[in-house]
């Protein structure tokens, strides 16, 4: 077993999730299970490789079936399926990312067995009826008026996406354009399920008190019985940015929003540990670039943090910040700026460096907290990089990552002329509805 | 017990074939629940208690799964001890605490801290205020010293304090945007009017403006004494070592026993004395909140577990629930919805929380009464409390799966004053609660005939839908 390689006087980790053991059926389904015999709770989760970039003529079709997937299959009645483990004490619940959507499932051991049976069996059977769309898009609705329309924050990120991505699919919100979760009938959601949730197209990852053949053997008889079949992707790829670009969205709020993207490189790039130093040297704590000079030195923000995101096609590198009432937005995006001009232009001291390494590393470390952490990380490890990968290993990239690497991957990526800019602020006079 | 001895029993009752879509004979969910796997939540051996002779009471739990630890200090007191002329006086003055200790100004502390890459955080609740801080092990000596600074030798530098203040202030402002916490603001206004629970935690625009350095060290001195607090340390750790390090750290030659702050006036017992509706006007919204509430209970009160299960079965289950099954689930009223208790050492509220497109306010208001209602007249049944006395323990074990989180249930019966075995009698308490138990706790403690109304949207909309409902009030966020 490998160990994690730490500081002097350290004293090194197992990474549990070296033990990891993954199993392809014979119908394509990847099987992921570590046994942990420490923990009371088993997480059982069910990652879809199907996200918002697998749509095409209606958007917020993945998320729609995170919702439509509880709603009653041929066995079990509309709403049973979370009913059933959480009368068990089970948490139940799914989310939908640009890249996929994941249901899981965190039980105490006993309850594993029923939660691969029902996984399973709305799998195989799921009803999808006009009866429970209707009530299942109200919802929808609902949910994308909470998170998004009623939110100067919604509001923002829809808008920077948009404005960042032009070509590619991530361009479009997760939970989908409103006219589209309108539209969407029972045809053009049969027709998704039918192309996305096939077992050659799900990872299943389990952690906890368990029996890996006893599992499997269940897994076999439930999930082996699925019919394979080849997955659609949508092969649009984002062009290359020419030019700064910038929007303003009008909202009701005291508190201006500033957004700036830049594009980065997808999960499992070489520069990505470089990007990750870099992101804690922006944000990691109270002594960071972006709070100490924004918030706590300027006093123009109430918060201010910029962060790498990897998706499986793509990246970002961001930041945001929340201006003070009363402040000026264009003295905030003065001050990110100048904190991005620095990145590219002064190496960060060996002090800053080593401060965001071991902040990554505690991190890591308390990635182990949990089941449900670590059944999410060897899913992602599996799905990027086709493999667990070690904390050593990656704790070993982070620290080789140097001075020059930041300022290079910084000149690299985050560059003026390929910025783009959203501002969230309250409407003129005259622009008011 | 592991799983594959279960799964083995299971097969021999034929229950768990395969799946029924692909012909098996009883699918699992249709077969009862194999009993629940019960391990104490505390290992044997794991767990050091202690009392120093300045009354600081020490609680250690080992855990040496993975190389970290935290340790933190609570006080028995928060922020329902200050009056309400200086509300948000608890969580100020926690702030000062990060903004500067011992020898290190603000910054100093913040790299202090992110250097190691700890995690410090100082806070007040409405009962209790403390700091915490955690980090790898191999720094425990670090951590701890940052705790004492923290704890007793925070510096309350009044240029820091003008620092934190103006961005308090920012910060009440901004959060005028949001539609919860503004709907927030008015429910326990309309509930709790002058008592400290009528005013916001963290205090309002004009009771922080009156915040400097100088009362927050004075109320830190108040707070922090060592017969009300309690000394924590979880994960990674040596009992005995910590033991001595808390002793040179927290013992009487630094710390002085002190008298315990009040812990305020007692809330209204009946709140509010008959409905009303406030509506704060967003014109802007396309969505409209709603929140019904009423007193709950406090945190003690020895009916409380049957009251929790009650209102597991009302609204705070979930998809199990009866509202979430009625406004959400066969409506498609709403994303969510949910009730709970607030508690507190003080009866806090009771409330039942939404959102609907506008113009189905009445129809999810008229819902979440009936359901209220219903709630009293045909209180849970037998079935329904069975599937929420499991939900309760199920939820219990696997809130547990972290030594931070036994530690942080651990410290807040201590805060309370609570049995220190309640987390080991908690599941058996859970099983003994009967119907009867439940309907009464439904008839006593729901009250929807009275509630206070409060929604956020535009009042032009919402006013015509609920003024035949009581007294309303038209507010501005």
């Amino acid at each position: 077993m490998a160990l994690l390689v730490a500081a002097p006087g350290a004293r090194a980790i197992d990474d549990p999730a070296l033990a990891t053991r993954t199993e392809i059926l014979d119908n394509g389904l990847t099987v992921l299970t570590l046994e942990d015999p420490s923990t009371p709770v088993v997480s059982f989760q069910m990652w879809v490789k199907a996200g918002s970039r697998d749509e095409s003529r209606v958007t917020g079709l993945a998320h729609l079936f995170e919702h439509m997937m509880f709603k009653g299959s041929k066995n079990v009645e509309s709403e049973r399926h979370a009913q059933i483990v959480q009368a068990r004490g089970g948490r139940v619940n799914a989310f939908t990312t640009r890249d996929h959507t994941v249901y899981y499932e965190d039980v105490t051991a006993e309850s594993l067995p029923l939660v691969i049976e029902l996984d399973a069996e709305r799998v195989a059977n799921l009803i999808i009826s006009e009866e429970t769309l209707t009530s299942e898009r109200e919802v929808v609705l609902e949910e994308r008026r909470l998170r998004t329309e009623d939110r100067a924050g919604g509001r923002g990120i829809e808008a920077l996406l948009a404005l960042a991505f032009q070509a590619h699919p991530y361009r479009w919100p997760v939970i989908g354009w409103r006219s589209d979760i309108e539209a969407a009938d029972v045809a053009v959601c049969r027709e998704f399920f039918h192309a996305y949730y096939v077992p050659n197209n799900i990872v299943l990852s389990i952690v906890g008190d368990f029996d890996t053949e006893t599992v499997l053997a269940l897994i076999r008889r439930s999930f082996g019985r699925l019919e394979p079949a080849e997955v659609p992707r949508n092969p649009t790829q984002e062009p290359e940015q020419r030019g700064e670009r910038r929007q303003t969205v009008y909202f009701d709020v005291r508190s201006p929003i500033f957004y700036v993207a830049w594009h980065a490189p997808a999960a499992g790039h070489a520069d990505s540990q470089a990007l990750d130093v870099a992101t804690q040297i922006l944000s990691g704590g109270r002594s960071s670039r972006l709070y100490r000079h924004l918030v706590y030195e300027a006093e123009q923000a109430l918060f201010a943090h910029g962060a790498y995101w990897e998706l499986q096609d793509a990246g970002l590198f961001y930041a945001v910040a929340g201006v003070r009432p009363g402040e000026s937005i264009e003295e905030v995006e003065k001050l990110i700026f100048a904190e991005i001009d620095r990145l590219r232009e002064e190496e960060v001291s060996k002090a800053e460096l080593e401060k965001a390494k071991r902040q990554i590393e505690v991190g890591m470390i308390n990635g182990l907290l949990t089941s449900h952490a670590l059944a999410n990380r060897i899913a992602i490890d599996h799905m990027t990089f086709g493999r667990i990968r070690p904390l050593d290993e990656r704790l070993a990239a982070i620290q080789a990552v140097t001075a020059e690497d930041i300022k290079r991957v910084a000149s690299a990526y985050l560059l003026e002329g390929r910025r783009n800019v959203v501002r969230v602020i309250a409407p003129p006079e005259e622009a008011a509805p | 017990m592991r799983l594959s001895a279960v799964v083995a029993a299971c097969f021999t009752l034929a229950c768990s074939g395969g799946f029924a879509g692909l012909g098996a004979t009883r699918p699992a969910w249709e077969v009862d629940p194999p009993p629940a796997l019960e391990s104490p939540v505390v290992r044997p051996g794991a767990l050091t208690r202690a009392e120093l002779p300045n009354g600081l009471h020490v609680i250690i739990l080992e855990d040496h799964r993975l190389p970290r630890i935290v340790l933190s200090l609570d006080v028995r007191r928060g922020a329902a001890s200050v009056d309400p002329a200086e509300a948000g006086l608890a969580s100020f003055t926690s702030e000062l605490m990060k903004r500067g200790a011992g020898d290190r100004d603000a910054l100093e502390l913040a790299k202090a801290t992110d250097e190691i890459g700890a995690v410090l955080s100082v806070g007040a609740g409405w009962d209790e205020m403390g700091a915490a801080v955690s980090g790898l092990a191999r720094d425990t000596a670090v951590l701890f010293e940052i705790l004492g600074d923290v704890v007793l030798r925070p510096t309350f530098a009044a240029a820091e304090a003008n620092r934190a203040r103006a961005q308090r202030l920012a910060a009440l402002e901004r959060a005028r945007d949001n539609a919860a916490t503004v709907e927030g603001w008015n429910v326990v206004r309309a509930l709790y009017g002058g008592h400290r629970y009528g005013l916001p935690r963290n205090g309002t625009a004009e009771t922080v403006a009156r915040l400097g350095a100088d009362r927050a060290r004075e109320f830190h001195h108040s707070m922090f004494i060592p017969n009300a607090a309690v000394f924590s340390a979880a994960g990674d750790v040596d009992a005995d070592e910590i033991l001595a390090r808390v002793k040179r750290m927290f013992g009487s030659d630094h710390w002085q026993a002190g008298e315990v702050p009040s812990p305020g006036p007692p809330a209204p017992q009946v709140a509010p004395e008959s409905r009303r509706i406030v509506i704060v006007d967003r014109p802007d919204l396309a969505q409209a909140r709603i929140t019904l509430a009423h007193e709950g209970i406090s945190r003690t009160n020895p009916d409380r577990i049957a009251a929790a299960l009650m209102n597991g079965v009302l609204g705070g289950s979930g998809f199990s629930s009866r509202l979430m099954s009625v406004v959400r689930s066969d409506a498609g009223l709403t994303y969510t919805i949910g009730s709970g208790f607030s508690l507190r050492r003080s009866p806090g509220p009771f409330a039942v929380s939404t959102f609907t497109r506008v113009a189905e306010v009445r129809n999810v208001i008229d819902l979440v009464i009936g359901e209220l209602e219903r709630g009293r007249d045909e209180p849970p049944t037998e079935a329904e409390l069975a599937e929420a006395r499991t939900l309760s323990v199920g939820r219990f074990s696997m809130g547990l799966e972290t030594s931070d989180a036994v530690m942080s249930s651990l410290v807040n019966l201590d805060l309370y004053r609570l049995p220190e075995d309640s987390l080991d009698t908690y599941r058996g308490r859970v099983r003994a609660v009967t119907t009867a138990d439940t309907a009464k706790m439904a008839k006593q403690l729901l009250h929807p005939e009275r509630a206070v109304i409060v929604l956020v949207g535009p009042a032009s909309e919402l006013l015509p839908q609920v003024e035949d409902l009581g007294p309303v009030e038209v507010v501005q966020p």
